[in-house]
């Protein structure tokens, strides 16, 4: 779905989002008919589906609130999605007020969705930007402008990965954001993965986000791991979401449910 | 036991908001701790257990923790559905809540909660779904102003040069298309001035191409500056065109043309660099009606040439005369190659004739074109051009070759065989392998090496290369004969010949023409006595005497008078095909 930069995104909202989805997972009203439409018919293929978007969302929190108070103020969220409950800046600022968050999304709605929530905060910025074009968001002037690069940064590419293809070169494009950032920065990933989950699932699932503009790439917890080259793992690894230090033990049973397999790392030197 | 419940500290929550917390956890994402949700729902809890016991009766708090749960998000229907269930199973033995009432007032206060609930879940979901929609409808307006910024940036691309921002040439094009469609225009006048920078190419190569953009900036800028009001646009390289509409003649398109020079003329600073240039301008300038944009183009285009040819820094306007006759000589000259493809080319022969016994020594080879269309052509209407196109080169070697082609077919009835001289042209004697050439033609057509003359002028031998000098000996060696043509015309210094491998003179026919007049007259005379020392000069150097343009028997005689040693021109016969001279010989 590579479109030509000179040539503006369209805005059909006949077309299921994958960001208006998993507001609809969630809980949302931030969503259409084809939106719901879409998540229905992936709640019906694997009936986790919001569950798995909840315990993502949960993982966020908490590796959120643990770089906070790991002493990191500057966050790159990368394929932030619909702003509704629980953001970024929310959760930081709750424990470090003066933190700075550069939002950035592909998604045209979701990226004036989130300016009109952050209107009028300056320690936030929104940018529309790819994921697959580390060196734009890098260079961008909003980016530079909030962030800055010689301190450590907590770059989030949280439920994200699984919409970048091999053929994009995900390992690259975290390379290059990796060897932007200061010592002390971090990275958290969280993507799909089909350990345990049976072939059939796994091809319904596809089928459905085929209709968007974002097939999936669903990967192994070995993939997932090479992502952080670069980066030490902090406890527990990559795990699934919900055993990645859960407030409470029993938070942790049946983590497997959730799909969702993710880790933090840091860039130590 | 109501007190024990109202006075218990939220921060610790009991067995109820536990069991709560656990009931809801999960209907909805939360963005709370667990503790921080128990803490709430204790909290909830107590003011539920407040207004069960409260006096009188009030649902409204009910209302509220209804509306303060979906605040909270713990906003799903699942979310109610469990709530429901976990305050009328437990809420009142957990809290050991008695009262007369209290089941009925439970119901109640239920209800309210539940009303509560599903009013603010409806208003949340109605602001949500308005939040996204005008999410859209920004997200259109903003693509929407993107659509027009990159169209608006395209259509500045397709029509304006990057590097000096002037109109291109597409937008000119169709500013003068339309200039020159315009209804009612027909009877106005229009001009164009080509203007072109000197010598541009220097600046570019010895300074550099980003000292040449930065020139060609400023340059830009000041036509821009100089001629506001005309619309000034950039060709490409250092090509820029100016339209003027509505012109009351040449006058006014000639004072555009001076102030676009003295534009460009000022000095330049350039990268620390000063720089002066000047430019060349062609003008073209008439009537709108019955002109097309690639007329005018192209006229201006044609004038700016010869400005350039004029030593550049002028302005030259266009003329149809000059124009049409440089259009013919064009097409003259493309109609070469195929000419010679098609054998359009053949060749006469011109006597050279002994002056001491009337023997024909040699003939002259002289090349025609017979036309399609123009009919039979003389070497003057277009061996200039071949000289100015480089053609010369495969015309002249044709000729050559033909030239040895017949001569050798040639015998000698009683007498010597004539030997053929053929012209060569100065870049036919600089180019290498001239030396090979006359070889291989000698050795394919076996004419013997004496039998070929090679006539050049002294300009070619006005060279400081050594090739030509070298070419001639290599020639002079091969046993050819080496004629120098066209003799006083030029140079005339016959110190140079002494150490070349020369044979003979062409004395060339305006010094002959002066032996006309009579004998007695004192012009006549002069020549004469030049020519008389000339041929002695020649016969003290080894060299024999040729005089071109003999027309008369008188010139013949007072010639061989003075020792010249063998005559061309008419008196001896005019060029014609080379059987009919043999034949007139035998
Ligand atoms: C499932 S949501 C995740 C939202 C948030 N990170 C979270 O985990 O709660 C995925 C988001 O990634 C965005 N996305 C997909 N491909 C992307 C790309 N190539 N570059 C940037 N964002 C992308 C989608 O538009 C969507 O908003």
């Amino acid at each position: 779905m590579q479109r030509p930069d000179w040539a503006p995104e369209t805005i059909d909202i006949e077309r299921p989002s994958v960001a208006r989805m998993y507001d609809y997972y969630l809980g949302g009203s931030h969503n259409f008919a084809a939106d719901r439409a879409a998540a229905q018919a992936m709640v019906a293929a694997v009936p986790e589906a919001p569950l798995m978007a909840q315990a993502n969302r949960a993982f966020l929190r908490r590796a959120v609130q643990f770089l906070t108070e790991a002493g990191v103020r500057q966050f790159l969220d990368i394929g932030s999605g619909i702003p509704t409950v629980g953001n970024v800046h929310e959760i930081a600022r709750r424990t470090a007020p003066g933190s700075r968050v550069v939002y950035v999304d592909v998604d045209p709605v979701a990226v004036a969705h989130s300016r009109e929530i952050l209107a009028g905060d300056d320690h936030s910025v929104v940018v529309q930007e790819d994921l697959r074009h580390p060196e734009r968001i890098l260079a961008h002037p909003d980016v530079r402008g909030l962030l800055d690069l010689d301190e450590p940064v907590a770059v989030l590419v949280v439920a994200v990965l699984h919409f970048i293809s091999d053929d994009d070169r995900p390992a690259e494009i975290l390379g290059n954001l990796r060897d932007a950032l200061a010592p002390g920065s971090h990275l958290v990933i969280s993507q799909a993965s089909d350990e345990g989950r049976d072939v059939e699932e796994r091809g319904e699932a596809q089928r459905v986000y085929r209709r968007t503009d974002n097939p999936l790439w669903i990967r192994s917890r070995a993939e997932l791991t090479a992502f952080f080259d670069g980066f030490e793992l902090v406890e527990p690894g990559v795990v699934w979401v919900p055993q990645w230090r859960p407030e409470a033990p029993e938070n942790a049973e049946d983590a497997e449910r959730a799909v969702f397999l993710g880790g933090v790392g840091r860039l130590g030197g | 036991m109501a007190e024990s419940a109202a006075l218990r500290s939220p921060s610790r929550p009991g067995t109820f908001a536990r069991a709560w917390a656990k009931a809801v956890g999960g209907t909805s994402f939360l963005p709370l701790t667990h503790a921080q949700l128990e803490a709430l729902l204790q909290r909830l809890a107590d003011q539920l257990a407040a207004a069960l016991l409260a006096e009188p009766f009030d649902l409204r708090p009910g209302h509220r923790v209804g509306a303060e749960l979906v605040a909270n998000h713990i906003a799903s229907a699942e979310g109610l559905g469990r709530t429901v269930e976990v305050v009328q199973l437990r809420l009142l033995r957990d809290l050991g809540l008695v009262g007369d009432d209290v089941e009925d007032r439970m119901a109640r206060l239920l209800a309210a909660v539940a009303t509560g609930y599903a009013r603010a879940l409806r208003d949340r979901t109605l602001d949500e779904q308005e939040s996204i929609r005008r999410a859209v409808m920004m997200a259109r307006t903003q693509a929407e102003r993107a659509l027009r910024e990159s169209e608006a940036r395209f259509r500045r691309q397709a029509t304006h040069d990057s590097l000096t921002e002037l109109p291109n040439r597409a937008l000119f094009t169709e500013r003068l298309t339309d200039a020159l469609n315009e209804p009612g225009r027909g009877a106005q006048r229009i001009g164009l001035c080509f203007v072109d920078l000197d010598r541009f190419k220097v600046v570019n190569d010895s300074l550099g191409h980003q000292v040449g953009d930065r020139l060609l900036i400023t340059v830009a800028d000041r036509l821009r500056r100089a001629l506001d009001g005309h619309l000034v646009a950039r060709l490409g390289g250092d090509e820029f065109v100016i339209l003027v509409e509505r012109t009351g003649g040449t006058d006014d398109v000639v004072a555009v043309a001076e102030a676009a020079l003295a534009a460009v003329r000022e000095p330049a600073l350039v990268d620390g660099h000063e720089l002066v240039v000047t430019a060349s301008i062609g003008i073209a300038e008439r009537q709108v009606a019955g002109t097309t944009p690639s007329d005018l183009m192209r006229a201006a285009d044609s004038t700016l040439h010869w400005a350039k040819a004029a030593g550049g820094a002028r302005w030259e306007i266009f003329d149809a005369e000059r124009n049409r006759r440089e259009l013919a000589r064009y097409a003259l000259s493309a109609a070469i190659p195929p000419a010679l493809e098609r054998g359009e080319f053949y060749l006469d022969y011109q006597p050279l004739t002994s002056l001491r016994d009337g023997s024909l020594l040699g003939v002259e080879a002289l090349v025609r074109w017979r036309h399609p269309e123009l009919g039979v052509l003389r070497p003057g209407s277009f061996i200039g051009l071949a000289e100015e196109t480089g053609l010369i080169v495969p015309l002249g070697g044709w000729v050559l070759a033909e030239a040895c082609r017949e001569a050798e077919g040639w015998s000698a009835r009683g007498g010597r065989t004539p030997f053929v001289s053929v012209n060569l042209a100065v870049r036919q004697v600089h180019r290498p392998g001239l030396v090979q050439e006359v070889h291989g033609l000698l050795e394919r057509t076996g004419l013997p090496p004496d039998r070929l003359q090679l006539e050049i002028t002294e300009s070619t031998m006005m060279s400081t290369t050594e090739e030509p000098v070298r070419a001639l000996r290599g020639l002079a060696d091969l046993g050819v004969r080496i004629a120098i043509d066209d003799f006083g015309t030029g140079y005339s210094n016959l110190a140079y010949l002494r150490d070349l491998p020369v044979t003979e003179l062409k004395v060339a026919g305006e010094f002959v023409a002066g032996l006309r007049a009579p004998a007695a007259d004192p012009g006549s005379r002069t020549d004469e006595r030049i020519l008389a020392s000339l041929v002695s000069l020649a016969h003290a150097l080894g060299l024999t005497v040729t005089a071109e343009g003999v027309e008369t028997a008188g010139q013949a005689e007072r010639l061989r008078a003075i020792g010249c040693d063998a005559g061309q021109g008419w008196h001896f016969g005019r060029p014609a095909p080379a059987d009919r001279i043999l034949e007139r010989v035998g």
